[in-house]
């Protein structure tokens, strides 16, 4: 904004902004905190903040308890395995709609959002009956297949939005140039496309870690990915904060990082373009 | 250029997609409608007969429903309103200059990366928890009794973990709008002598009012579906006082083994959403030019 602000009116901002931000990510950051403490000390009244014995002990114990890896292994399987055959499948579809669109390729699209609004409630009951007579019920396999078909819509229309920014007349450049089709894909469009490809990416998994209706009601315990094994915390077991907290501060963790690195491409890709 | 030979091509390209999405609608969607209309538990072996609407009949006389409605309502209004305020002043806080704005941004946005499941549970535990969470503490310190927030207003506590969760979105998004605002008008209304506030209502919200309205829509859609949240913290109790229909629908189907009275319940889910569903295709399309 090109207005004149003085700097103490800069600081005011930047103290409210920041007093505001801080209260926001508190949660986290205690939660953070707290996997580093003793049981003891995650419940002590006063709560102590920073001035606690440093221990990395819940850790260890989350993962000799209840095999903690496994259970991250089926979130990075499940996430990045529906995300790439996810784009497998959508990336020669929205190439095509963006390239060669013809009459029908707008009402394709809004077709395929719309199958996105479908409330997943709405079809649990087949959903579950199926997967339980042909035995996908807790199979990573089924769990990659259901997250591959929920977030393909995203995908597609994120890739769609992505390839339309592409200028098309570098091509007939090419063309003049001598390139063969071939040439074009490989040295013009596929340098060209990678970046939207990158983000629609990032954003997927990101929405497929955190998916918590289908993970929770179609596993049991072998393919249940963190979203469901978190969810088996709730019930009470005594003195527990410090393991809960350790285990969300690995659940969260990578999602954390990725999702700071693609905060530009959440506005679009949860939005189909409707805001810029 | 599209000769027959690219045509063919294209929709070569395409088929897959739309095959698999096709199947992905219609065979769970004929289920759940075929399924809706039988008497058919799992409990009770034998074969399942039609019933024509006795399902549906269930459903809406179900004692839990009028309040499974309510509670569906004031979860979906109550977060709207705390993230579409919050966010609004939230973004306009954050357009203006200040020192380390990408770190602050960061902060604000952190909370939508959070599984649900996650923040559910540290919210009820080191938070709401009335003997050991941090409410507790600080209430005690201030000389207060301690507030079990989950047992005395369970669906006004999921209320607010989900507007945390949600108030990054519609931060996120009402901020990209406020940058694409032209700032000469600002200035022309400001050397006019318009006030901060008469500046914020007649030039700022117009050109947010595009913007709110897709937050609204596409939160409505998620939030209609709230699901892992509820099942965490109160399991839809105590009682049904924080039931909303997705976990309605859910114990009928999942807990009680009625495949028909669930699949009545999905139908009603499927109608509801896509109510709203069409308004916010419509801005969508508007917006999509081919």
């Amino acid at each position: 904004m090109a207005r004149a602000i003085t700097p103490r009116q800069k600081w005011t901002f930047t103290l409210v902004a920041w007093g505001i931000g801080l209260l926001i990510f508190f949660p986290i950051l205690w939660t953070i905190l707290t996997s580093f403490k003793t049981e003891a000390q995650a419940i002590a009244d006063p709560p102590v903040f920073f001035a606690f014995d440093w221990t990395t002990e819940n850790y260890t114990t989350v993962q000799e308890r209840s095999n903690y890896f496994h259970h991250f292994m089926n979130s990075v399987i499940i996430a990045l395995g529906s995300t790439l055959i996810g784009l497998a499948i959508a990336i020669p579809a929205a190439w095509s709609m963006a390239f060669q669109p013809a009459r029908r390729t707008k009402d394709i699209l809004m077709w395929m959002l719309s199958t996105k609004m479908l409330p997943p409630v709405g079809v649990l009951v087949p959903i579950y009956l199926i997967f339980r007579d042909v035995g996908l019920l807790d199979t990573r396999i089924g769990l990659v297949i259901v997250m591959t078909l929920i977030n393909l819509p995203i995908i597609i229309w994120m890739l769609f939005t992505y390839f339309r920014e592409i200028p098309v007349d570098i091509l007939e450049a090419a063309r003049m140039d001598g390139a063969t089709l071939r040439e074009e894909i490989i040295y013009i469009l596929t340098p060209m496309a990678v970046p939207g490809i990158a983000s629609t990416l990032l954003l997927n998994v990101i929405l497929a870690w955190n998916e918590a209706f289908w993970t929770i009601n179609l596993t049991a315990d072998d393919a249940a990915p963190l979203t469901a094994f978190i969810a088996s915390y709730s019930s009470p077991e005594g003195l527990f904060y410090a393991k809960l907290s350790a285990a969300s501060t690995m659940a969260i963790a990578p999602i954390l990082i990725i999702g700071w690195f693609s905060q530009k491409q959440l506005v679009r890709g949860l939005t189909f373009g409707a805001v810029k | 250029m599209a000769t027959q030979h690219s045509r063919a091509a294209a929709r070569l390209m395409i088929s897959p997609a739309v095959i698999l999405l096709l199947a992905w609608m219609l065979i769970p969607l004929g289920l759940t409608i075929y399924f809706s209309v039988l008497r058919y538990n799992l409990l009770m072996p034998g074969d399942n007969p039609f019933v024509g609407l006795e399902n549906y009949e269930f459903f809406f006389t179900d004692p839990a429903f009028t309040g499974a409605v309510w509670n569906t309502v004031m979860l979906v209004v109550g977060v709207l309103i705390i993230t579409v305020v919050g966010g609004t002043m939230l973004a306009l806080l954050l357009n203006q200059p200040m020192f380390g704005q990408g770190i602050v941004r960061i902060l604000v946005i952190a909370p939508f990366f959070v599984m649900p499941t996650v923040s559910a549970l540290v919210w009820k535990n080191m938070f709401m928890n009335p003997v050991n969470g941090l409410f507790a503490h600080l209430a005690k310190g201030l000389g207060f009794e301690a507030f079990d927030f989950l047992s005395t207003v369970p669906l006004l506590s999921i209320i607010l973990i989900v507007s945390w969760q949600w108030l990054p979105f519609a931060t996120l998004i009402l901020l990209t709008a406020f940058q694409s605002l032209d700032s000469e008008q600002l200035e022309a209304a400001e050397m006019d002598g318009a006030t901060g506030v008469a500046r914020f209502w007649y030039i700022m919200l117009p050109h947010l009012a595009r913007a709110i309205t897709v937050v609204i829509l596409i939160q409505t859609i998620f939030l209609l579906s709230i699901f892992a949240e509820i099942l965490v913290t109160t399991s839809g109790g105590p009682g049904t006082a924080s039931t909303n229909l997705t976990y309605l629908i859910y114990a009928q189907s999942l807990l009680q083994f009625d495949v028909g009275l669930g699949s009545a319940g999905g139908v009603f889910a499927i109608i509801l959403a896509n109510i709203v569903a069409i308004f916010l295709m419509r801005m969508i399309g508007k917006n999509l030019d081919l």
